[in-house]
């Protein structure tokens, strides 16, 4: 027994010299391999063997925790306030201590890996850790006992050490050297350093090495892996932003893919590939994933940003939209899209600064660009709801549309009116059966509103949209009426042949039924042109002469919209040549006789003065102001208003013009003397002429007013005899009752309010009680 | 006459009381429709002292307001009146009625009026405007020959005192009840 105690001890003490850790050298290098094994024979014999390693590994620790970690991390805390480029010498003398160590160890660990794999079969192995292979064990023992605790600085530092690793690296692997940059004091671009002392080469080499070291000792991951994840992305972003932020002319995806590919997985290989032994190849390529994710999600995030302004600049900023739409295929970013876009748009379009045609601009440009993003229209109809919302409480979008379906200037809404597709409405009911390939078919994205049907909103166009803000063509129609009468009324050419056209696109549009009241209106120019030259022919054979030629424009009352009454009386010449026209209308189309509408037309009139002769195009009132002066040089406003038969204010309105002209002066207050000698048109040049836009028909206000009075009738008639109302009551009495005819404006009872009050004001009403009633 | 109060969408006349319309739809509607055409009418035409108005969200119940005629002794008098119409309207009389008790040769104590136009003398040429105006004239110029009221009747041709005892009545029987 006691011999037995010695051989063990004797074979113990053999096995410690043998895998004693680095802390004493082992200098009995003489040291047959077959004593070491004949050792562990004999604690195998004993049962003992698996003691080895426990002991093996207790010391280990210690040896660790004692002498390496401290040593390790003395490296860096010694020299904590120095520059970088030291540290970086101090992380690679650090590393390299570490290596040593972990050389020191290997002998002692292959030596247990023999004895383990011969004697018996890996259960005690398992215990530890739940690590297979020994080497192992002894990284998870670096990691755990030496990153357990890092000291300050370190992850700055390491971070640091990676980015200027990768900056030379970009640097040194980008094609565009050369070239122009050979100026004398240049920078390396790499290490910021000056071309002669360039650091570059020092830094790669330092790099390799530190990485190859890491990786013997199984630690790379452990160390770099925070900071390299974190510096990728980082360059990601700062690469994304720098590249495309603000670019929108040019698709970025294949160029950021390629530059993913190049620079940021060409380092990640130098780092983590190339012969390592603990990281198997493909932890790069599925890494490559996950990055090209982030790179998307990054490039999303850029133009999502910017989305407003890519918006704006729709038909040139195309590619980005397409890039946008690739990006969200692939990332979940729509409902941040959705949301980014509907905020800008509504703190930067949607408040009293912005013009409505610019409104109406950007959503059109918002509907094109929108619609290539997503065919389904489901971000658009979500974005664009503030949109309409708001462009149906401005007063002038209607007439914004119009003219701009209409006018010579843009072209677009044009070319979109020429497609003609019939107009699609939202009430208009829908029908199931698609008859598109039902192979192509794809649901609705999940954000969309099941109440609306998809096909409505996958087919409607720009048109459709603009009509849709109010919901109904009658109104569009009717403006469309109302701007197609100033025009005719302005211009007095009876040139029509480019209404007709439009006129022509728009019933594609919104049907014949709708438009026969402009077709009229076009056809009564026509007609007007045909009489006048009649009537100019028939004076021509008599050989008359009028001191001037009068044309008339013959308007079917039934069929124009309301004109905008002005009560004025021409002077006696022109009210005799009208007389005069009448007669021979009258003589032409036996029945019929004309109703003048004299302040509507154009004079075109040459003013002659003491030095020059000035021609103009004005209105009748205009120039019956301006003949008065024939008689006499000075006016006062009263005097003008008596002959004329004006009211002074409009008369005002109307001398501003000529004021503006530099052919009135106002002498004293109310009295306006003609100017006759050119003196520069400096005076009174303040004026504007804003009364030149007027339009000729009856504004929508005058038009609602006497609405108002029809209402008025009702309410008395429900007052007088239900005796006393509540606003709500009067309000849905007046819903019910009033002729769907009579009045086409919804009035809401906020309006009802306001009018009731106004009459309450005026005592025509008593409040009390909640309830109006009418005065005894 | 008869002719005009022949319907010819419906051949069987429905009976007055059933006025909430119980016909066929189609019809109703076209006398919703007129009569939405007839209030429009009266309430644009501003003919003096007549007014009417539906009750409550019912077009087929009108309230009318009918003030006496200057002149007579019902000047400002106001007096309130119910009209149903039947779902045969116009081609069947509305029921006119006084609601404010009113003194009248011509209207007996629970309001009901014998005036011809509104019994045999009906025609779907009359509307709502017509109705009023003739009441309003009735007041002035009652028909003494087919009294509902008697004693009105008898005292007409007294006029101070007629008046001095329908003054009182509507004291007593409307002014009161308005104020109150």
């Amino acid at each position: 027994m006691a011999a037995n105690t010695e051989a063990l001890n004797k074979a113990w003490k053999t096995i410690v010299d043998f895998l004693s850790p680095g802390g004493r050298p082992i200098l009995e290098v003489s040291f047959p391999e077959i004593q070491f094994q004949s050792a562990v024979d004999i604690l195998v014999q004993n049962g003992i063997v698996n003691i080895i390693e426990d002991w093996f590994f207790e010391n280990v620790q210690r040896d660790i925790r004692q002498r390496v970690a401290p040593n390790f991390w003395n490296y860096y805390t010694s020299t904590a306030c120095q520059g970088a480029s030291e540290w970086s010498d101090n992380l690679l003398k650090a590393v390299q201590f570490l290596h040593q160590v972990s050389e020191e160890y290997k002998p002692s660990l292959q030596r247990l890996e023999s004895i383990s794999s011969g004697t018996h079969p890996k259960n005690s192995l398992q215990t530890f850790c739940g690590v297979q292979k020994l080497s192992d064990v002894l990284i998870t023992l670096f990691k755990a006992i030496i990153f357990a605790q890092v000291p300050n600085g370190y992850q700055e530092g390491l971070d640091h050490f990676y980015s200027e690793a990768f900056k030379v690296f970009n640097d040194t692997n980008s094609d565009n050297k050369g070239g122009g940059n050979e100026e004398v004091e240049r920078q390396c671009d790499g290490c910021g350093e000056n071309t002669e002392v360039c650091r570059c080469a020092q830094i790669m080499d330092r790099f390799h090495t530190v990485n190859r070291l890491l990786d013997e000792v199984g630690i790379l991951e452990e160390v770099s892996g925070t900071s390299a994840t974190a510096l990728v992305h980082e360059k990601i972003q700062q690469h994304v932003e720098a590249q495309c932020k603000g670019r929108f002319e040019t698709s970025f995806l294949e160029s950021l893919e390629n530059w993913l590919d190049t620079k940021v997985l060409g380092w990640l290989n130098l780092i983590y590939t190339g012969n390592r032994t603990h990281i198997g190849a493909d932890c790069i390529s599925s890494f490559r994933g996950r990055l090209q994710h982030f790179l998307y999600k990054t490039y999303a995030q850029v133009q999502i940003n910017e989305f407003f302004k890519i918006i704006i600049d729709f038909p040139e900023s195309a590619p980005a939209v397409q890039d946008l739409k690739a990006c969200l295929e692939k990332t979940d970013m729509r409902a941040q899209l959705i949301s980014t876009l509907r905020s800008s748009i509504e703190t930067r379009l949607l408040h009293p600064g912005v013009n409505t045609s610019d409104i109406l601009t950007a959503y059109i440009s918002a509907i094109r660009a929108l619609r290539v993003l997503d065919p389904a229209g489901v971000i658009l109809e979500l974005v664009c709801d503030p949109v309409r919302k708001y462009l149906r409480c401005r007063d002038d979008t209607v007439r914004c549309i119009v003219s701009s379906l209409t006018d010579d200037g843009s072209s677009e809404l044009l070319d979109e009116l020429i497609k003609g597709q019939p107009l699609v409405l939202d009430e208009s009911g829908h029908s199931d059966d698609e008859d598109e390939d039902w192979e192509k078919w794809n649901p609705d994205p999940v954000d969309a509103d099941p109440a609306t049907a998809s096909k409505s909103r996958r087919a409607s166009d720009i048109i459709s949209m603009l009509v849709n803000i109010y919901g109904s063509k009658e109104l569009f129609v009717n403006e469309y009426r109302t701007l197609l009468a100033d025009r005719i009324l302005t211009n007095f050419n009876y040139e029509i042949g480019r209404e007709i056209r439009y006129l022509e696109h728009l019933k594609l549009r919104f049907g014949e039924s709708q438009l026969h009241y402009c077709e009229v209106m076009l056809k009564d120019v026509a007609d007007s042109k045909r009489i006048n030259a009649r009537i100019k022919e028939e004076k021509a054979q008599r050989n008359e002469q009028d001191v001037v030629e009068v044309n008339s424009m013959i308007l079917s009352a039934q069929f124009w919209p309301a004109f905008r009454e002005e009560k004025i009386t021409l002077p006696e010449e022109m009210q005799k040549l009208l007389e005069a026209y009448t007669k021979k209308f009258e003589a032409l189309k036996g029945n019929r006789t004309l109703q003048w509408k004299s302040h509507l037309g154009l004079m075109n009139i040459d003013i002659e003065l003491k030095d020059r002769t000035i021609n103009f195009k004005v209105s009748p009132v205009h120039a019956a102001i301006i003949m008065q002066f024939q008689e006499k040089n000075k006016w006062t406003v009263e005097e003008l208003s008596k002959t004329l038969q004006m009211p002074a204010t409009a008369l005002r309105r109307k001398i501003a013009y000529w004021q503006s002209q530099g052919l009135l002066k106002e002498e004293s207050n109310d009295t306006f003397v003609l100017v006759e000698d050119h003196r520069g048109h400096t005076h009174d040049y303040l004026m504007t002429e804003d009364d030149e836009t007027e339009s000729a028909m009856a504004s929508t206000q005058a038009q609602k007013e006497e609405e108002y009075q029809i209402y008025w009738s009702y309410i008395v008639g429900m007052l007088t005899n239900l005796e006393s109302l509540p606003i709500e009551r009067i309000h849905s009495m007046l819903r019910m009752f009033t002729m769907q005819g009579a009045s086409t404006m919804e009035c809401t009872i906020q309006e009802l309010k306001q009018f009731l009050d106004r009459k309450v004001k005026e005592q025509q009403l008593m409040y009390s009680g909640g309830v109006y009633r009418l005065p005894k | 006459m008869a002719s005009q109060n022949f319907d010819p969408t419906t051949s069987s006349g429905v009976r007055r009381k059933e006025n909430t319309g119980t016909s066929n739809p189609s019809n109703n509607h076209s006398v919703s429709k007129r009569l939405q055409q007839e209030l429009m009418t009266l309430l644009t035409s501003g003919d003096p002292g007549i007014s009417a108005f539906p009750d409550g969200d019912n077009l087929f119940s009108w309230i009318a307001t009918v003030d006496g005629p200057k002149g007579t002794v019902y000047e400002d008098l106001r007096y309130k009146l119910s009209l149903d119409f039947p779902s045969g309207y116009p081609y069947q009389a509305p029921t006119v009625k006084f609601i404010n008790p009113c003194y009248h040769p011509n209207v007996d104590q629970h309001g009901n009026i014998c005036l011809d136009i509104l019994k045999e003398k009906w025609s779907a040429l009359y509307d709502v405007r017509t109705i009023l105006l003739s009441l309003q004239s009735l007041l002035g110029e009652p028909n003494i020959d087919s009294p509902l009221n008697s004693h009105a009747a008898d005292l007409w041709s007294n006029q101070e005192e007629y008046k001095k005892v329908l003054l009182t009545k509507y004291e007593k029987e409307v002014r009161i009840k308005q104020n109150s």
